[in-house]
């Protein structure tokens, strides 16, 4: 028997091993808080958060089969399993991106990196909570700590005042979520989702609909869904860099999967219900956000717009409650990490240049001074518009087709139109980019750590884009799962 | 009628389309000093491989001949799926001409050389894609793809007003091809829920026998995106903008390649896919294309820019190939590709006269202009062949194209024919009058002009060298169209079948 066993059985929770990444995560964000306190040395924390991420990414790889634990408390299958692993990769990529910016910002905590790690470890038990209960602790270990995380820059105005806002929206949220569980605990007497379930079957009375309804407010709002969305672009905006990264990354693709989750496994019966709803958010969310997006001038508060407008597409596909659906659903999500947090990190990498202040102006004749960078700008860009060969484009094209085999012109109408819309902010920065004389002054310091991040995103986004075959078949399985587990514990 | 497929020896198409970007990798890496040469050679290579497949290219029968077929998203039914037939192979060989052309006469080029390069090899490769795809997802991402490396050639290639018009180029061609995507993916899901086989292969769609209303809404969804990027009246304002602001090498590309993308795109799939909506809006087409003639040739009269009135003569002369297709009868759509070939001919020749004349003179504006003829008499042939061949002189390649197109039309609709065939006179007109502006009236000089032009260079070898095959191919298809129409006749015949039985 080896050690981790005897602990296990010794702690006497049946199939507790499936949380060894979860433990993992833990011990590193703890190490590390320990560690900060007596060690000044940046790299070193870096390098301890990475190699402890890495070692939780791979303890992840030797689960091999499904596994309920903690008492029915919490669910390890492939779906939670594909989540967490691209959650944890990402969060390492934002970590290591970190140093540079903070250092070069003055703006450095060790506070940093415990934090972002206990933000993981939430999105985590998110993805992994077949109950409403352990779902709401995760969602509030993320929430709390990224509240921290974007006010930690405490020097600064503007990152308190978003912080702020964001603290106090997502509070109202989490006060929604929670009121929308006791509802449908009080018609259920469950939290269980396949209990859940069992109880409401089509049944979509009063009491059901006000909570499922709430619930859905509260998940909009956490995904930044207009007309929840008020918060998102002064948090991402205040924020340091690399957090945003991690928040427009991480953090949201952590809440769609859960949105996906309670929605396929608590409430299937009843999609007519929350089709319809998310739909509705789905197409306000386009609108507003492509519409408000193309009135910004700084890049990255039109950043924070579109991935309103990202929340749009990537929950349109629910309006196609059927595995077409969540197909699309998860794969646009998957692959919308990759183009977002290359952004926001390629972002991270121009802010470090003292006048640089992601004003348009500043993009301004980029291909000339850094034309790799410029190309990787144009790669984000041009897929998060969705023109092939890039992956922005497979993530639309899925969407498309769960629409469009629903039935549900309306909303296939509207994504085209806002993505029309859309086509007049990304190519601005584009044209800036490559077809206007340089205005400022300044030189790039990109660390190889930032190079090899955006680099490497970058290529993802056209390799997944030109051969999205691997990536649709993860996302087939994991819809398969999850309707595999409607009703069955 | 089902074709018969011929697979490749050799995947020739494939390597067609990956000669170009195999280029531009290398242009990537290496110095400004061979990016001009590396492109050309790839171009010319492109060029004789197009040029074997339409010599070798078999016309008995309908066949799709240099197939390939590879898995490629096997989840959604989706491959990798290449092949060309008559129409096709010409297309894809003039798309190979009109770059041989492009880069030859991009030598002078200075600005942001190697991106230039990168840019044009790019768009080779996506051009040919279109034409050669027939699964409709690796249709639609080449038909995407063109629009970056265009966008960033516009925009940062051109002249003042060079980001508008790139933007607005831009935004109105994704605008029509979202809604064509829209009108691809509901056929595939009605194909699949007829036949529960997921597939986006162009012949697997076209076995489906729609609803008549189901056909009509696809029929307008596909025309759309087609539409705009022919571009059809009303949709065509984004074209004189992006012309007039293109590189001389751009607008070369956009009138004799990307225009064509949106007439072969009815021709390829609204024709045989809808053939109850294709008649069923024979009258709306006709009306469209009526307009087009007649509205543009008289804005191509009032133009002053050369470039302006060579594009609004480009939404004209397009204006045929939509009359000729929607006859819906063999003439018609034989006269629509041939003028589709022929007008990538001599508006990629007139573009060039049009930048020979800005670097000599720079200027566009026709008063800043007059008297050349004399003092460069190859070019003024050249341009005159051009200017006669486009306005339709017959032994040249418009004259046979727009008479089959009218004679078709004729058959179904005396009206339209005869209100297309007058314009032919003010096509004449506006293509005399620009020829007259700019290269006659010498007696309108003044004496320091005329010592100031007498020392006009005409054509150098490069400029020499990108007339000519353009100028070369008039004359081959104007006195020997023969040929020509052979071998699209039973891919017209294919295009036809659901229309008109058989």
């Amino acid at each position: 028997m080896t050690i981790v066993q005897q602990l296990v059985a010794g702690l006497g929770v049946p199939n507790f091993q499936v949380l060894i990444p979860e433990i993992i995560v833990l011990t590193t964000a703890i190490i590390v808080f320990i560690l900060e306190l007596f060690v000044k040395s940046r790299t070193l924390l870096t390098l301890i958060s990475a190699v402890g991420l890495s070692l939780g990414a791979l303890s992840i790889l030797t689960i091999s089969e499904g596994a309920i634990t903690l008492y029915g408390l919490y669910i390890v299958d492939s779906f939670s399993l594909a989540f967490k692993f691209f959650l944890i990769i990402f969060t390492i990529l934002a970590i290591i991106n970190l140093q540079p910016y903070v250092e070069a910002k003055k703006t450095y905590y060790g506070e940093y990196y415990y934090l972002i790690i206990f933000s993981l470890l939430g999105s985590m038990i998110m993805v992994s909570s077949p109950n409403l209960v352990s779902f709401y602790i995760g969602l509030e270990l993320m929430s709390v700590s990224t509240y921290i995380l974007v006010g930690l820059w405490r020097r600064d105005y503007k990152s308190k005042e978003g912080a702020f806002k964001y603290l106090i929206m997502g509070g109202a949220g989490t006060a929604i979520i929670s009121y929308a569980i006791a509802l449908i605990y009080g018609k259920t007497g469950s939290f269980d989702f396949a209990r859940v379930f069992n109880q409401i079957q089509d049944n979509a009375d009063l009491a059901t609909t006000a909570g499922l309804g709430l619930l859905i407010v509260g998940l909009a709002l956490k995904a930044s869904a207009v007309p929840f969305h008020f918060w998102t672009p002064d948090a991402y905006e205040s924020a340091p860099t690399p957090i945003t990264a991690f928040m427009a990354s991480v953090s949201k693709i952590a809440t769609y999967a859960v949105i996906l989750r309670i929605m396929v496994e608590a409430f299937p019966l009843v999609n007519s219900v929350w089709s319809y709803g998310w739909a509705v958010l789905a197409a306000v969310s386009m609108v507003v956000g492509n519409f408000v997006a193309l009135k910004q001038r700084n890049v990255k508060r039109m950043l924070a717009y579109s991935s309103i407008a990202h929340t749009g597409y990537i929950l349109a596909a629910l309006a196609s409650p059927n595995g077409m659906g969540f197909t699309a659903l998860i794969f646009y999500s998957l692959v919308y990490l990759f183009m977002a947090l290359g952004g926001f990190i390629l972002l991270s990498a121009f802010e470090k240049n003292g006048n640089w202040t992601n004003d348009l102006d500043d993009f301004k004749g980029l291909a000339k001074k850094h034309p790799i960078m410029a190309l990787y700008m144009l790669i984000y860009m041009f897929s998060m518009l969705g023109i092939p060969p890039t992956v922005g484009f497979m993530g639309k094209f899925g969407v498309f087709m769960a629409l469009i085999s629903s039935n549900v012109w309306w909303l296939a109408v509207v994504l085209v139109i806002t993505s029309i819309v859309s086509a007049g902010y990304y190519l601005r920065v584009v044209s800036y980019m490559y077809m206007y004389e340089p205005v400022k002054e300044g030189k790039f310091n990109l660390n190889p750590v930032e190079k090899f991040t955006v680099g490497f995103l970058a290529i993802m986004v056209l390799v997944i884009g030109i051969y999205p075959t691997v990536f649709w078949e993860i996302s087939n399985i994991l819809t398969s799962i999850l309707v595999m587990n409607i009703g069955v514990r | 009628m089902t074709p018969e497929f011929v697979y490749a020896q050799f995947p020739i198409i494939s390597i067609s389309i990956l000669i170009p970007l195999i280029a531009a990798a290398i242009v990537f890496f290496t110095s400004e000093k061979i990016a001009k040469q590396i492109s050309i050679i790839a171009s010319i290579i492109v060029f004789i491989l197009s040029s074997y497949m339409l010599l070798t290219y078999d016309p008995s029968g309908y066949k799709i001949q240099f197939y390939e077929k590879y898995s490629w998203i096997p989840q959604f039914g989706i491959n990798y799926e290449v092949g060309v037939d008559a129409l096709s192979l010409t297309m894809v060989w003039l798309t190979a001409i009109s770059f041989v052309v492009a880069f030859i006469w991009s030598t002078n080029i200075e600005k942001r050389i190697k991106e230039y390069f990168i840019a044009f090899l790019v768009l080779e490769a996506a051009c040919i894609g279109v034409f050669v795809a027939w699964d409709l997802v690796a249709f639609y991402v080449f038909w995407e793809v063109m629009l970056i490396p265009m966008f960033l050639i516009i925009g940062v290639w051109g002249y003042a007003e060079r980001i508008y018009a790139a933007t607005k180029f831009f935004i109105y061609t994704f605008f029509g091809s979202l809604f064509l995507l829209i009108g691809v993916i509901g056929m595939y899901i009605y194909n699949y829920m007829e036949n529960n086989v997921l597939s986006m292969s162009y012949f697997d769609l076209l076995k489906l026998s729609l609803p008549h209303n189901l056909e009509i809404i696809f029929f307008l969804l596909l025309a759309l995106g087609f539409a705009i990027k022919v571009p059809m009246w009303p949709f065509h304002t984004w074209l004189p903008a992006a012309h007039v602001q293109a590189p001389t090498a751009g607008s070369v590309i956009l009138a004799a390649v990307l225009l064509k993308m949106g007439t072969y795109g009815f021709v390829r799939f609204n024709l045989p896919w809808f053939p109850e909506a294709s008649k069923y809006f024979m009258p709306v087409m006709f009306a469209l294309g009526v307009i087009a003639i007649i509205y543009t040739a008289m804005m191509a009269i009032a133009q002053t820019h050369i470039k302006r009135l060579i594009a609004y003569s480009s939404v004209s002369h397009m204006g045929f190939v939509t009359i000729g297709t929607f006859a819906l009868n063999t003439e018609g759509v034989n006269g629509a590709i041939i003028t589709m070939i022929s007008h990538g001919l001599t508006s990629g020749a007139l573009f060039l006269a049009a930048g020979f004349i800005y670097e000599r003179l720079h200027s566009y504006e026709m008063k800043d202009l007059g008297g050349m003829a004399k003092f460069v008499p190859v070019f003024a042939t050249l341009f005159m062949i051009s200017a006669m061949a486009s306005a339709g002189l017959p032994g040249l390649s418009g004259f046979v194209g727009e008479f089959l197109a009218l004679l078709g039309t004729f058959k179904v609709s005396i009206l339209t024919a005869s209100l297309a065939g007058l314009s032919l006179i003010v096509g004449a007109a506006y293509t005399l009058w620009l020829y007259k502006r700019t290269m006659f009236e010498e007696e309108l000089l003044t004496e320091e002009e005329k010592k100031e032009y007498s020392k006009l260079k005409d054509l150098n070898t490069a400029e020499l060298w990108s007339f000519l095959p353009l100028v070369v191919f008039m004359f081959v298809i104007g006195l020997y169209p023969k040929w020509w129409i052979e071998l699209i006749n039973n891919t017209t015949a294919f295009v036809l079948h659901k229309i008109v039985g058989g």
